[in-house]
């Protein structure tokens, strides 16, 4: 039953304020908020009556929720009872729950009073001034609740933090004189991390710890220090130590310093003793003399040996021992639970239960056939271990022994033991890659002779001249012939482009005859890139053999009006004038034109602004040479 | 330290590099980039995707079976080392990779031969029919006129020694 003594899940009492909030902001939240006062009355009623039963269910829910976790004096285990009682005090703890319980019953009114108030609600005014008289009340019912709740959220903090003592398992219990020793002792033989400090009532609450004894496992409890006087007298903490040896069926180990050294001297450790012996009644006792490093019992004055005397007379061990030094905790701990087993067996036995346990209990033994000894085999490697362990031989030498050993020389190197072939091989380096294979992979012992089988396979094929280079058929011809496709390919794409673009023009075109196109010195220059010879055609006829114009007529007008400008008159076709010189009448306006155009220029060169012949690029950064990742190829180019 | 294979593409993965992915079945499959982890997600068949290893190997563009490839093969029994043993796989594996490598592109090279043939006419055929593009006929038969006239010429002076 040790899951009903695990006060850990008990729901979080919330403050009266707290409370408050976390119930009307649910309702806020979880119900309808839009209402108009234009809506069927009946839909307005329904709307605030939601709220009010919402409410109230909410307090009502959460209420018996804390009522339900809190856990009923009378159903628990009395030792747990009694020690809420000392730390929490009864009636308190019944007061506040019988509170909550009332504030419960209050709430509960309260709606149902205003509900029926709200069926004949004639207005939206009307029924939410009624919602919120009930809210208000509920919630003043809940504030009035604070010093309960407050009470109640302490208790279930300290409750949760006690220790999981299960009162049906084999305990063993310490107690005795303040700074005596128990938490030390509790600190030896469990992983207990108790605190121990020179100063009485240093612990102040029960601990406990876990040992294992004969493949059992044992609870310790450890229980602050007693005073000696009466029961009334006691104060919070010592009244947990008398609830646990009250209630507890363990094994109790009364501590006693014989060394005096806790401040109190033997007859008052006995005395105390003698006073509380009632509690130890149907429980195994053992009285444990502490601190025999300080003094030994053979040390002691008479009148102290006298006393022990008479204790031991009575039927109770003395057993010392030394927390400090070590000596003889380990031989209270195993009699401590020698004592506690008998006497649970004994129970046991005595009780009806017993049978179905021996039922279970039966240990066979084969039956002797004849007289030959046959003792249990051990292995010769254990029995020289276990002499090993009794001696206390010197261990191998470790690493860390002589890391210890060499101090600042020492180096850690993990390639000593290793176990090769031919062991000046293992400090060498071991190469693992190369050139993006893994060397490892091409490790075989035929390797050798593979290769070599490979290698006359590779002589084999270059000897049948399977890897010659088939240049034999690049004889010239071929070669002429392949400059001469490829001259062809070209002469196509740029034929090919010139008249995509004539075509793509769509500008109204003069018939092929009347264009001016037709260029005789083209013409030449064409055939002779084909091979033609034209040198001396100058009586061929290259254009019509008459020309439409009278242009004897045309020639004779030109020649005496510019006279300047001969030179020109050859290389430029008959009516052509150049750019520079149309619109010019006499070379002196030719010069003015010629210095006005320089003084345009001027500025635009002073300024360095970029012209049409600069370098100009569209895009400095293209998307394609500067986005993505850098993948599989060097990083000298993306 | 060892150099993985890529699952999808085959290529080297060198440490810090890469993801791995491992399947409820225990079986690991490791990516050298982002490219070949999408495309597995994508659940596309290596041997389907055209630039992979593992496609050309499939479609008979690279060496496939040879003597030289078997050398290299993922051993699962750790070897001790033997200085002499790694000596000499050190040197066998440079070797090796030289045969390997003349073997791939002899491969390479005797796939594309038919190629260069059918250039070759193709080249034959364009020169027959288009020549008249870059000489023309006009040149030729000034040629021919020409040589007649030197024909002519030579064999006057003959009859004009005789």
């Amino acid at each position: 039953m040790a899951a009903s003594y695990n006060f850990k899940k008990i729901t979080v009492v919330p403050s009266a304020t707290d409370f408050v909030d976390i119930v009307l902001s649910k309702t806020q939240r979880k119900t309808p908020t839009v209402i108009h006062k234009q809506y069927a009355i009946p839909r307005i009623r329904q709307f605030y009556m939601r709220k009010v039963r919402y409410t109230q269910q909410n307090y009502h829910d959460k209420l018996s929720q804390i009522l339900d976790d809190f856990p009923r004096l009378e159903d628990i285990h009395p030792f747990y009872a009694d020690l809420m009682n000392v730390l929490y005090d009864k009636d308190h703890y019944k007061l506040a729950l019988g509170q909550i319980n009332m504030a419960r019953h209050l709430i509960d009114n309260v709606a149902k009073d205003y509900v029926r108030l709200l069926k004949y609600g004639d207005s939206l005014y009307r029924c939410k001034t009624l919602k919120r008289a009930a809210l208000g009340r509920m919630c003043t019912v809940m504030k009035r609740q604070k010093q309960s709740l407050e009470y109640l959220e302490q208790v279930r903090q300290h409750l949760s933090r006690l220790p999981t003592i299960d009162p049906n398992t084999r305990t063993l219990l310490i107690c005795g004189f303040p700074n005596v020793g128990k938490s030390s002792f509790i600190n030896t033989i469990t992983r207990a991390d108790v605190e121990v400090q020179p100063y009485a009532f240093t612990t102040k609450s029960l601990y406990v710890g876990h040992t294992d004894y004969r493949y059992l496992r044992w609870q310790v409890i450890d229980t602050p220090g007693i005073l000696d006087h009466s029961l009334e007298e006691r104060n919070t903490i010592e009244m947990q130590a008398i609830t646990a040896l009250a209630h507890l069926r363990a094994a109790v180990l009364y501590i006693m310093d014989i060394s005096e050294q806790c401040g109190h001297n033997l007859d008052q450790q006995v005395e105390l003793f003698n006073n509380i012996k009632p509690l130890f009644a149907n429980k195994p006792l053992m009285i444990v003399t502490n601190k025999i490093d300080v003094i030994r019992r053979e040390e002691l004055s008479e009148e102290n040996e006298a006393l022990l005397a008479d204790l031991e007379k009575e039927g109770i061990p003395i057993v010392p021992m030394s927390t400090l030094s070590g000596e003889g905790v380990m031989e209270v701990k195993n009699k401590a639970c020698d004592q506690l087993l008998a006497y649970r067996v004994e129970n046991k036995m005595r009780s009806k239960k017993v049978n179905s346990v021996l039922n279970r209990l039966h240990l066979s033994v084969p039956q002797q056939r004849d007289e030959k000894v046959r003792p249990p085999c051990i292995p010769e490697a254990v029995l020289q271990r276990k002499a090993a362990m009794d001696t206390d031989k010197p261990k191998k030498k470790t690493e860390r022994d002589l890391e210890l050993e060499l101090e600042e020389d020492y180096v850690f190197d993990m390639k000593k033991r290793y176990d090769l072939k031919n062991p000046e091989d293992k400090y060498d380096p071991i190469p693992e890659l190369w050139e993006g294979k893994n060397v490892a992979d091409y490790i075989d012992p035929d390797i050798m002779k593979k290769l070599e089988d490979l290698e006359k396979e590779e002589e084999i094929k270059e000897a049948a001249g399977e890897y010659d280079s088939d240049m034999s058929d690049e004889d010239e011809e071929t070669r002429e012939i392949r400059s001469m496709a490829a001259q062809i390919r070209k002469k196509k794409k740029l034929i090919k482009m010139e008249s995509d673009v004539r075509r793509k023009v769509q500008k109204p075109t003069l018939p092929r005859v009347a264009r001016k196109d037709y260029n005789v010195g083209e013409f030449k220059s064409q055939m002779e890139e084909l091979g033609v010879d034209m040198a001396d055609k100058d009586n061929a006829h290259f254009k019509r053999a008459r020309s439409k114009t009278p242009t004897g007529l045309k020639r004779k007008r030109e020649a005496s009006a510019e006279a300047g400008s001969r030179a020109r008159s050859r290389s430029v076709p008959a009516g052509k004038v150049s750019r520079d010189q149309s619109g010019i009448r006499d070379p002196q306006t030719q010069q003015k034109v010629k210095v006005i155009a320089k003084n345009a220029q001027k500025k635009m060169n002073q300024f360095g602004k970029a012209g049409e012949s600069d370098r100009f690029i569209g895009t400095k950064m293209p998307k394609h040479l500067f986005a993505g990742k850098r993948k599989q190829g060097k990083t000298q180019r993306r | 330290m060892r150099v993985e294979k890529c699952f999808f593409c085959s290529s080297p993965i060198y440490p810090g590099h890469g993801m791995q992915f491992v399947r409820n079945d225990c079986k690991i499959f490791r990516f050298c980039r982002s490219k070949c982890h999408r495309a597995f997600k994508k659940k596309r068949n290596p041997r389907k995707v055209r630039w992979t290893k593992a496609f050309r190997k499939a479609a008979g563009k690279d060496l496939a079976a040879d003597a030289s490839l078997e050398f290299e093969k993922r051993r699962n029994v750790p070897a001790k080392y033997n200085r002499e043993q790694w000596n000499d796989t050190v040197k066998a594996m440079k070797r090796v990779e030289d045969i390997k490598s003349k073997r791939q592109a002899q491969f390479i090279l005797n796939r594309l031969k038919k190629g260069k043939e059918l250039q070759k006419e193709a080249d034959i055929q364009e020169v027959k029919k288009n020549i008249s593009l870059i000489k023309s006929p006009a040149a030729r038969a000034q040629k021919l006129e020409e040589k007649m006239a030197q024909v002519i010429k030579e064999s006057d002076q003959e009859m004009a020694t005789e």
